[in-house]
């Protein structure tokens, strides 16, 4: 592992057919993953993000084990298929590595708001599990995103306050994060992760001022995005240290309770 | 224990980005659109601005020239840099030559010497991007060794491989900001591999890898640093090239090199 110490809270594993992408693979990442001195990451197959998690999660068990214990994994729920996914997240529940679920309201094409959620919030409040949520802005060229806007959210987590949730992205480039902010100011099991190309000027510097610093997660996106490109930027912001190191580890233990981290 | 290793990457990542001399192809001035979150930049500021974030100078660019029309555009631009001391040069935005449009237009007017390069909006601007329609300002743009910037969103790939194959001298720069990229990377890398005269910037190529395959399979000298300020932040295309397992060499070329030569021959 070296000497890294900075923890992924967001990427995926396998190959997207949306486009090319020369490294996806987990021997891809983890060999990124050491160069740049990422020791642990919070990972979702790309398989799983679009049909719900299955067998997926025993893949991931395989993997952190292999990874020795460096590639934490989520439960994708799948509304659609809530008997099937709530099944696999029972089984997987107490798996070394398992750390929570992820919901992705615009793939799944169900809006965040919808009651058929509900299951999987009970199942994260019952467990302490957090749930790791696609947020975005509503988008003139990519209808969907209108499914995953955090208002949409706003009821769960006042229903679930036992139940962490993140904002992956942080409500996106638009006004939705306007509202991630408001949401992660509000409540205190709100948080927000900047993975993805939210390559707003300022953005690190905007979220500190904006948020509690310890609500602030660093994530890449992998593959979809190098991890390089929120990296630097998180390090050449003008912030303190103790700032950075907050976002760059310390609040994903925290928020996944990744206990062998504890320092 | 943990802040110090902080510490000592960011002055690592600090002194690399201050050694590589930034020369940024996409700084905008004017009301970004449809960012409701971004803050226009005032023309004052961008000195100050620029070595915040490790930007030696570079191309500047004007949202009315999208948005309104080419000419204010290139009125606006022109009025933002005049006196200003820095590295700062200006990019127009062009039309089709066939019809007299009026005002400063590429070859409509003399173009100033401030001017470098040349954008168009085939889409926004309801053109196509086809030789008997654009074919004479390529050729206008050839005659004076000028590169043609374009935005991902506003060309359809089939046009632009058809386009750049009819004007070999012709640098062309596909822009990559405002959306992803990635999704069209399997038409993008073809078309890069097939003519020598695409050129690529940088703001939004940050997909895995994508800086390094670039410059392994067709090389540095075809990548562009830009950074679509303000709408995005410099930090994240120069984050890509610091980190980049590729030669101090080849960063320095797409840090600024390319574009100062690309501009110097215009």
């Amino acid at each position: 592992m070296g000497d890294g110490f900075i923890i992924d809270a967001h990427l995926h594993v396998g190959r997207p057919g949306a486009f090319f992408a020369p490294a996806t693979e987990p021997d891809d990442l983890l060999r990124i993953m050491d160069k740049l001195g990422i020791s642990h990451a919070i990972c979702m197959d790309h398989r799983s993000i679009v049909e719900g998690c299955g067998a997926g999660l025993d893949a991931h068990r395989e993997l952190f084990d292999r990874s020795n214990g460096r590639i934490y994994y989520l439960g994708v729920f799948h509304p659609r298929r809530a008997a099937a996914c709530l099944a696999a997240l029972e089984r997987a529940k107490d798996w070394s590595g398992f750390a929570g679920l992820k919901i992705h309201p615009s793939c799944h094409g169900v809006p965040g708001d919808d009651p058929s959620y509900e299951s999987a919030w009970t199942f994260a409040a019952r467990h302490n599990l957090p749930i790791l949520t696609h947020s975005w802005s509503v988008s003139q060229y990519n209808p969907t995103q209108y499914l995953s806007t955090p208002d949409r959210f706003e009821n769960y987590v006042r229903s679930f306050g036992q139940a962490r949730l993140v904002l992956g992205h942080a409500g996106g480039r638009g006004t939705g994060r306007l509202q991630a902010i408001r949401l992660a100011r509000e409540y205190p099991n709100v948080y927000l992760d900047f993975a993805g190309d939210i390559f707003c000027y300022r953005l690190i510097e905007n979220l500190v001022q904006s948020v509690p610093v310890e609500k602030i997660l660093f994530g890449s996106d992998f593959p979809w995005f190098d991890p390089r490109a929120n990296l630097s930027r998180v390090l050449l912001a003008e912030a303190t240290p103790s700032t950075k190191i907050k976002i760059l580890r310390d609040n994903a233990i925290r928020v996944y309770q990744l206990e062998v981290f504890q320092c | 224990m943990r802040e110090d290793d902080i510490t000592k990457m960011t002055e690592e990542r600090r002194r690399l980005a201050k050694g590589l001399c930034f020369f940024d192809a996409n700084i905008w001035l004017g009301d970004p659109e449809a960012f409701p979150l971004a803050e226009e930049m005032a023309p004052e500021s961008i000195s100050e601005v620029l070595d915040r974030r490790y930007v030696t100078g570079g191309l500047i660019s004007h949202w009315r020239g999208k948005t309104v029309s080419p000419q204010a555009g290139n009125e606006a631009v022109l009025q933002s840099v005049r006196g200003n001391r820095r590295n700062l040069y200006v990019i127009w935005t062009g039309l089709p030559l066939f019809l007299p449009e009026s005002g400063p237009v590429p070859g409509a007017t003399q173009t100033p010497t401030e001017v470098r390069a040349v954008r168009i909006f085939p889409k926004s601007h309801n053109f196509p991007l086809v030789s008997w329609c654009l074919g004479s300002l390529c050729e206008w743009l050839s005659a004076r060794r000028m590169p043609l910037f374009i935005w991902h969103t506003e060309l359809d790939w089939p046009s632009l491989y058809l386009m750049a194959k009819a004007f070999p001298k012709l640098p062309i720069v596909v822009e990559t900001q405002v959306q992803k990229i990635l999704y069209h990377t399997r038409p993008l890398f073809a078309l890069m591999r097939d003519c020598r005269n695409v050129l690529l910037e940088i703001s939004n190529l940050a997909g895995q890898g994508f800086i390094e395959y670039v410059t392994w399979e067709f090389g540095a000298e075809r990548l562009i640093f830009g950074s679509f300020w303000p709408v995005n932040d410099p930090l994240v295309a120069i984050g890509m090239v610091i980190d980049a397992e590729i030669s101090r060499e080849e960063k320095a070329l797409i840090a600024g090199e390319n574009l100062r030569r690309l501009i110097s021959e215009a």
